[in-house]
């Protein structure tokens, strides 16, 4: 049923969807901050390409807003990596130490 | 010939990275691969024929996002280089959560496909190469200052709002070291 091909959706849809299960799995399990936010990228990379891959198979043309749509969640994936990064830096300046089993709190 | 090729290529980039960043142990590994996962959906965005798009991708992700990412790594090599062995529950749970966000998305991506109103999932093949401008710049330009708008100076505040808070996060413990050794 699932046919491989540049020209098909649900090829770009099953990628997306495995990327997205990908990332699912990375931030549920990873124990290292970094990892999880790994995971996190992986999850809004696979929403991208659904966007994008929807905009581009339109029945009549195709639509450009599906392309604006993916860049706009390439901006939040990019301010997200921003802010958990600063953070994950507080983490270990606090606590010398980034394994969310042992990390608790953001106070010293 | 060449195209599905370098198709499959992609394909396998995204699902070798993707699954690699999730499940290797050394974090400066899963970086790597995660470098590799998102050149892999650049290329896609080729495929997609949505150039700007793939050069966003590469831009913004492998320039910015990925070398933040393995910035932090090396950083403090001692804590985040090799990940402590994940509890067997954690990863029974995560691959449940993991195999449930499968099926989940799979089955939205078909239902999606099938009752989008105005899909084509396959393409036709010679006319089906709309207009070409579509993929542009331009008219993501045109988007941008015209019916998005809103949503593009809402992300312009988010970045900013972002990055102060970046800044103002890290800063406080700068301030705090240096009263310490004073």
């Amino acid at each position: 049923m699932l046919e491989f091909s540049p020209d098909r959706l649900d090829a770009y849809l099953a990628i997306s969807t495995v990327l997205f299960a990908a990332g699912v799995l990375a931030a549920t399990t990873r124990r290292n901050a970094i990892g999880l936010l790994i995971g996190l990228e992986l999850l809004l990379n696979a929403a991208a390409l659904q966007f994008a891959a929807y905009g581009r198979f339109r029945a009549s043309a195709t639509d450009p807003q599906g392309q604006t749509a993916a860049v706009f969640v390439i901006v939040v994936a990019a301010a997200e990596a921003a802010l958990a990064l600063a953070m994950l830096f507080a983490v270990y300046k606090t606590t010398r130490d980034v394994d969310l089993e042992k990390t608790r709190e953001l106070r010293s | 010939m060449i195209e599905s090729l370098l198709f499959w290529l992609c394909c396998a980039m995204v699902l070798v990275g993707a699954l690699g960043a999730a499940l290797v142990r050394n974090v400066f590994h899963a970086a790597l691969l995660l470098g590799l996962c998102l050149l892999g959906v650049a290329g896609l965005y080729l495929f997609l024929e949505q150039p700007w798009l793939a050069c966003v991708q590469v831009i913004v992700y492998i320039g910015g996002v990925l070398v933040l990412i393995l910035f932090a790594t090396l950083f403090s090599a001692d804590a985040m280089g090799t990940e402590q062995r994940r509890r067997v529950t954690t990863l029974v749970i995560g691959s449940g959560a993991g195999a449930l966000a499968l099926v989940l998305a799979w089955r939205m991506a078909t239902v999606g496909m099938q009752n989008g109103v105005g899909l084509q999932p396959t393409r036709s093949e010679p006319g089906m190469v709309p207009d070409a401008m579509a993929g542009s710049t331009n008219t993501v330009g045109d988007l941008l200052v015209g019916d998005w708008f809103v949503p593009f100076l809402a992300a312009g505040l988010l970045l900013t709002v972002a990055l102060v808070g970046a800044v103002i996060t890290v800063q406080r413990f700068r301030v705090r070291a240096e009263a310490e050794r004073a």
